[in-house]
């Protein structure tokens, strides 16, 4: 009896001494904390954002009905402006590889639109030379600046701001995410900084086949 | 009456220390090895008293404006980079990005970038970026741009930093942050990546 409940005190020792290192080797890939099994690695918003109803002017000149032209097409949009160094290229370059490892049938049903923050620099001509370097299909949209500030208090934006980096150079200070618009003209998800192919790759199928319905 | 047990619970309570080293062990082994390695397999560096400039590089870029990156990493001393120019651009400033909720907020960082002693900071997209403005040219895919770096102690530094269009396909990010024990290091993905 006294010998058996010795083992006994020594394993439950060696089992607690053991747990916490198996949980700290475990702790990198226990992040599953997507909502009601979807698996989307985006960050969820809520309530999810509407698609504006807007008329814009698109890379090629041509009036734009966003509505309208991305009507059925998973539309993911960025508001962003081509004097962006940081922050814009990288989210369009990790979309446009990303676009480039999907299965056509699903890249097909996805379209990406590139709304300018700073429509005094970023003409048309601009916007197309800029986005061919990603991805020629990207579309990209301008107009006045009335109305690119509309359009983004429309999304639940601030209208974006300057900040003077001297010389005549400046900054605008945009949306930090790219939103993800399913074919129900909703974004349910967002991508901030930071989420690059990985999370694109698990999500754009889902966003084409699956959508983002309430359950 | 008593030892013979002692001594069979010093014997299993050893093995479970042994056993939970060697758990430690396996779990946090990879940083310091994989870094020395990447840095024989073809990484660039330049040297300057302590500090290590490791893996610059230029963003491409289709108007006046554009970012260089890299990490530069003191075994001694801590440094502050506090000022970058290059042949290339009329105006050259550290910039940091701001995040605010839905806006996202570039601008110069007063003071330059603090390298920390014995540690390293990383000029990477959505944080630090040196940023070359008024371009006289516009840097090409493939092409080599000149930087000199001025730190606060160690003085100049001259480096050629290559063109690319982004940091490579290996996003190196881990957003999840679990403090700053074993960050970066393109060994993150494997476990994480359901990438299919």
């Amino acid at each position: 009896m006294p010998r058996f409940s010795w083992h006994t005190l020594a394993l439950a020792l060696a089992a607690v001494a053991l747990v916490p290192a198996a949980v700290a080797c475990s702790g990198d890939d226990g992040d599953d904390t997507s909502p009601g099994g979807a698996q989307y690695m985006g960050a969820i918003v809520t309530p999810p954002i509407e698609k504006p109803d807007a008329i814009l002017m698109d890379e090629n000149g041509k009036p734009f009905d966003l509505r309208k032209e991305t009507e059925g097409y998973v539309t993911l949009l960025y508001v962003g402006y081509t004097h962006c160094p940081d922050i814009c290229p990288t989210h369009l370059y990790e979309i446009s590889e990303a676009l480039k490892k999907l299965d056509p049938d699903v890249r097909k049903q996805i379209k990406v639109v590139f709304a300018t923050a700073d429509p005094e620099r970023d003409t048309p001509e601009q916007l197309k030379q800029y986005l061919d370097t990603f991805d020629p299909d990207f579309i990209g949209l301008t107009g006045t600046r009335d109305l690119m500030d509309k359009f983004q208090v429309a999304l639940g934006l601030q209208p974006a701001t300057r900040t003077d980096l001297g010389g005549g150079n400046y900054a605008v200070n945009h949306a930090a995410y790219v939103m993800a618009f399913t074919k129900d003209n909703y974004a349910y998800t967002v991508y901030p900084s930071g989420m690059g192919q990985k999370e694109w790759l698990n999500d754009l199928p889902l966003l084409v086949k699956k959508g983002f319905r309430k359950e | 009456m008593t030892s013979p047990r002692t001594r069979v619970l010093f014997a299993l309570m050893a093995i479970v220390a042994l056993l939970a080293a060697l758990a430690a062990v396996a779990c946090g082994g990879d940083d310091d090895d994989t870094g020395k390695q990447q840095a024989d397999d073809g990484r660039q560096e330049f040297k300057l008293g302590d500090l290590t400039i490791v893996d610059p590089w230029v963003r491409t870029t289709t108007n006046n404006v554009t970012a260089a990156y890299m990490t530069i990493k003191s075994k001694g001393a801590a440094d502050t980079l506090v000022s970058a120019s290059s042949p290339i651009a009329g105006m050259v400033q550290l910039h940091e990005v701001i995040t605010e909720g839905a806006t996202s907020k570039m601008q110069e960082k007063p003071g330059g970038f603090p390298v920390p002693a014995k540690g390293s900071v990383e000029l990477k997209p959505g944080g630090y970026h040196i940023m070359l403005m008024d371009l006289k040219q516009q840097p090409k895919e493939g092409e080599k741009v000149e930087l000199t770096l001025k730190f606060e102690k160690a003085g100049e530094i001259k480096i050629t930093a290559p063109v690319k269009k982004a940091t490579g396909s290996s996003p190196d990010m881990d957003h999840n942050a679990h403090g700053s024990s074993s960050g970066m290091g393109g060994m993150a993905s494997p476990t994480a990546g359901s990438g299919r």
